[in-house]
């Protein structure tokens, strides 16, 4: 019955034209049968036919009440409400302008941010079956410290005992040199176990993924190239697959090429390699050790139909029993997270909050068209009530307002449409270079739907105010309200109730940016504990089959740095492990010699730097107590270590720590015992925003690394000290990489992207929502001085002076955004505290940015209803008498 | 044709009436069923042409009659009105109403 209805309106509305010649038809033949009939009665045919008219009555009004009957009625109403709102819309170009740019403002910056949201958060991991991918990871309860990778022997054994996992694969990721084809290079090296593509169910472009086989001790080195790689060095040479390239000076044999859809989890480089882990030189040593290095990060691919706590459980039977097995292993505990949830974890709350601040911005929009159109409704008042006392229904009336208020909606989601394209276009180089990408951020089909969706519901939400004022309206009263040009007290209670939600709306965003440029300005104001300025750094790493002895890269690392100094214009260099901030960090246990042991699990930590002798200098790190290392600290002399202060005063609080010994070091290298012999000022070593921990530094000629960062101080612009590092490093050795360089400044710039990104982004929101809650005050208050023009009149006729008129115009502006502030305070109160984890030394409730962004509204309400209160002084009492 | 005494206009809401029980027995097209009605009220009943066709329309649109296009009489083109499976419920139902209401309006009428 229904689906009939629907399909005859269809037909009805779809055919119209073949229907109404049908209909005319049907009566036609009609008139033609009356006629018969009447020719039978011996009238002759042409009066029979005029007769047969006259008998069928008006043809016309025949076929409109069959027309009617068709039902398709509501379409046509529908029609003419869509046609007669373009007219209304074309007759007041200002405000019509005004409400579009609000709305395309207000939901253009919504579907950009929602873009950016739906890649990052929304959109599922490109794996098969993504929901049941897991990441890993082992914890140290008992330490506070979770999240961390996995050591190789645990590993083995969940593989090889394990019913919750159908596939676990281990991997690693660091960097390998390429050479042989253009420019020696580096090239992002994921190490993986021979799972690692079936735990992903990923398949290769070209060739083939490994297989166990290739995994076994002494297999012939292969690897997978990514299709970039492929693409950008070899040509996209569809006949790669057999052929050999040389990563660290040894030759792998490719076996396949990635399609370029295909991520590495957590690994972000395009230009990439996968290689098994027993063909890895730096992590392959791993495979053989007892557990204790958590390097490893471990994806499993849950068993269907098994659900997470049965998945815990296992880890904890496993858990235990590696506990029994391996010393190392006591206190540690396996845990499990969906892998989309680790991936996206920390970016979740900024970008949440942004979402959250970009529909303030569109709230507030919509409180300012829901206020004109209120202004509108009230001038309309004598149309409106005309139409209703000639017969409109209000519901007639209410359908009209609501399509207009769609048509205006929709319209300014259409050009919100556009200014989405653009703020994704800009957007898009800004994003933080941590953010994971998946997918890549753009304005595809659902953003466009939720565009969609959101100018319907926005239209819905400024819609509410017109229509409710037309239902509670009165036509007798507004037809009789006559030459009274006063205004209802009802609508302009409405509107200040509008600007005052945009007023507590503005509240709780400039407080919310305003709460970030503070944690901002904290941030970027920390003293690292070191000095950037005119320090250059770049990396260089030995490839390990060439250099493959600890002297070896001893030796490298001491020609390059006296090689560097002897260059013009360089005050010093130095060679370090992990730079602070720039590569966070080895972390290492420590045990103090002479002190008891620890309970059972636990473990005192510290980060771990082999640093030149003159890193200290180059890097403005000063020296507390003790001495620096020299030239003389080498591998033949006594072993010793610097410690920094927070290291001292943790552990040695009440004795000389200069003197006593600390065990600690690489399990490769062997642990040894170190003396110290001086303490070094504290820095950040693993962001601005973590307070300096202890720190463990030893001459880089007693722990040499295969490859280290190049730090060196020079008042030369830091494109000539770029240069000079090149060609000193080539000078040596032309096949050496150099790779991420650049002067410090601008690493530690570039290490607050994040909370930069969050702050730019609400800072524009913010001032976005105060200019939209400003135009809003100024429309009320405006609004309400031309209708009380007469008033003000009577007023200044009666005696009062100007400057009372603007005291009391201004008086109710206050009132209003005080009234504002009062309750934008609580919810801003609220608000902030659901960021605390993203502030920075700044309390949530703090009143410093509570009082600044208050006197800011107070400000920009008092200008905002100054120009009209000027206005109200100047009015002339005669023509304001007048005025109708 | 001039208003007569002796012809009645029609009650709001029995033309439908009407029209389903003049298609009980066969399809027909719109002015053969405004001629039944007449034929068998024997004059008496007058069906208004404005009114019959928005009639046909509504009840088609209802489900409860269904047309289809044929060759009349005459050899024109026609559209013909057959009853529905729901239209028959229908004209069952509307014909117990319409007895129990003239019934009503009897039994009142004799009262007074």
């Amino acid at each position: 019955m229904f689906w009939r209805g629907v399909v005859l309106r269809l037909r009805a509305l779809l055919f119209r034209h073949r229907m109404d010649e049908e209909l005319e038809e049907e009566l036609q033949s009609h008139i033609h049968m009356q006629a018969w009939k009447n020719r039978s009665g011996k009238l002759d045919p042409a009066e029979a036919m005029r007769l047969a008219r006259l008998q069928f009555g008006s043809f016309v009004c025949a076929t409109e009440e069959c027309r009617e009957q068709r039902g398709i009625s509501s379409v046509e109403i529908l029609a003419k409400d869509v046609h007669f709102a373009f007219r209304m819309l074309r007759k007041s170009p200002g405000f019509t302008t005004v409400a579009l740019l609000t709305l395309a403002l207000g939901i253009g910056a919504n579907t950009a941010i929602f873009s950016v949201v739906n890649a990052v958060l929304l959109r599922p991991l490109p794996y098969a079956d993504p929901s049941r991918l897991v990441l890993v990871s082992e914890a140290r309860p008992q330490s506070g410290i979770s999240g961390l990778g996995m050591s190789y022997p645990p590993f083995t054994e969940l593989r090889e005992g394990s019913h919750a996992f159908s596939a676990i694969a281990g991997f690693g990721a660091h960097a390998l040199v390429l050479t042989g084809y253009g420019e020696p290079s580096e090239v992002s090296t994921v190490v993986v176990t021979s799972e690692f593509f079936s735990v992903l169910a990923a398949e290769p472009l070209l060739g083939r993924v490994f297989i166990p086989e290739d995994s076994r001790r002494g297999a012939a080195a292969v690897v997978v190239l990514s299709e970039n790689l492929w693409r950008n060095r070899f040509g996209a040479d569809a006949g790669i697959v057999g052929r050999s390239v040389t990563l660290d000076m040894r030759p792998y044999t490719v076996i396949g090429v990635m399609p370029a859809s295909f991520h590495t989890p957590f690994v972000n480089q395009a230009n990439q390699v996968w290689i098994p882990l027993a063909q890895d030189p730096l992590f392959s040593v791993w495979m053989t050790k007892p557990p204790g290095e958590h390097w490893m990060a471990v994806i499993a691919r849950v068993r269907s139909g098994i659900s997470s706590t049965e998945v815990q459980a296992e880890l904890d039977t496993v858990g235990a029993r590696l506990a029994k097995e391996f010393p190392a292993e006591k206190g540690w505990a396996i845990r499990i997270e969906p892998l989309q949830q680790a991936i996206t974890g920390d970016v979740k709350l900024p970008l949440l909050l942004l979402l959250v601040a970009v529909g303030l911005v569109l709230l507030i929009a919509c409180l300012n068209v829901a206020n004109l159109l209120l202004s509108r409704a009230t001038s309309r008042s004598k149309e409106l009530a005309i139409r209703i006392a000639l017969g409109a229904g209000k519901g007639r009336i209410a359908r009209q307002l609501l399509t207009e208020c769609a048509i205006l909606g929709m319209l300014g989601g259409l050009i919100g449409t556009l200014v989405a394209y653009w703020g994704v276009a800009t957007l898009v180089p800004l994003l933080p270079p941590g953010l994971p990408k998946f997918h890549s951020v753009r304005v595809d089909g659902w953003v466009l739907v939720f565009a969609f969706v959101l100018s319907l519901a926005t239209s819905l939400v400024f819609g509410l105010a017109p229509v409710l004022s037309v239902a509670g309206s009165d036509p007798h009263k507004e037809l009789g309200e006559g030459a009274r040009a006063g205004e209802s007290a009802g609508p302009r209670r409405a509107r200040a109730l509008l600007a005052v939600g945009e007023i507590a709306l503005a509240m709780v965003l400039l407080t919310g940016a305003g709460l970030l440029m503070r944690s901002f300005a904290q941030l970027t104001s920390v003293n690292p504990g070191f000095e950037p300025h005119h320090v250059v750094k770049a990396m260089v790493s030995l490839p390990q089959f060439q250099y493959s002895t600890p002297k070896q890269w001893a030796a490298f690392s001491e020609e390059l740095t006296t090689r560097l100094r002897a260059q013009p214009g360089m005050q010093d260099s130095a060679i370090a492990g992990p730079l602070p901030i720039v590569d966070c960090c080895v972390t290492l246990d420590f045990q103090i010699v002479g002190n008891p042991p620890l309970e059972e699990g636990a473990a005192d930590a510290a980060n771990y730097v082999p640093v030149s002798p003159r890193y200290f200098g180059v890097m403005g790190i000063p020296l507390v107590r003790g001495r620096l290392f020299n030239e003389s600290d080498s591998s033949s002399t006594p072993a010793v270590a610097l410690i920094s202060e927070a290291l001292a005063k943790r552990y040695f609080p009440n004795e000389d720590p200069l003197g006593r010994h600390l065990m600690f070091g690489f399990p490769v290298n062997g642990i040894v015992s170190r003396e110290i012999v001086g303490i070094v000022g504290d820095i950040h070593d693993v962001s601005l925003g973590k307070e300096p921990g202890p720190m463990l530094y030893v001459p880089y000629a007693q722990a040499p690394l295969y490859g280290a960062e190049v730090v060196v101080k020079s008042t030369l612009s830091s494109s000539a000290v770029v240069g000079a590092i090149r060609t000193v490093t080539h000078g040596i050795d032309k096949n050496l990489p150099v790779t991420d360089i650049a002067p410090l400044p601008e690493v530690l710039n570039a290490s607050v992207a994040q909370p930069r990104f969050r702050t730019l982004l609400l800072g524009l929101f913010a001032a976005i929502g105060l200019m939209l809650a400003a135009v809003g005050i100024f429309g009320v208050i405006s609004y309400s001085v031309s209708r009380r023009t007469h008033e003000l009149g009577i007023r200044m006729a009666l005696g009062a002076q100007p400057g009372s008129v603007l005291g009391m115009i201004l008086r109710e502006t206050l009132a209003l955004t005080l009234i504002g502030i009062a309750v934008g305070v609580s919810c801003a109160l609220a608000a902030a505290r659901l960021i605390t984890h993203l502030l920075f030394k700044v309390p949530p409730y703090d009143p410093v940015t509570l009082g600044l962004v208050s006197l800011v509204l107070v400000a920009v309400g008092a200008l905002a209803g100054y120009i009209p209160a000027r206005r109200a002084m100047r009015v002339d009492p005669v023509v304001a008498l007048r005025h109708e | 044709m001039a208003p007569d005494a002796t012809r009645l206009d029609l009650l709001q809401g029995t033309l439908d009436l009407l029209i389903l029980r003049a298609l009980r027995s066969e399809a027909m097209h719109g002015w053969a069923v405004s001629e039944r009605i007449q034929q068998i009220s024997q004059d008496i009943l007058q069906v208004n042409q404005g009114s019959l066709y928005p009639a046909l329309h509504r009840l088609e649109h209802r489900g409860w009659i269904k047309a289809e296009w044929g060759i009349s009489e005459l050899g024109r083109r026609a559209r013909f009105y057959a009853l529905t499976a729901a239209g028959r419920k229908q004209l069952e139902i509307e014909t117990e109403n319409w007895s129990m209401l003239s019934e009503a309006i009897a039994r009142v009428l004799r009262m007074a």
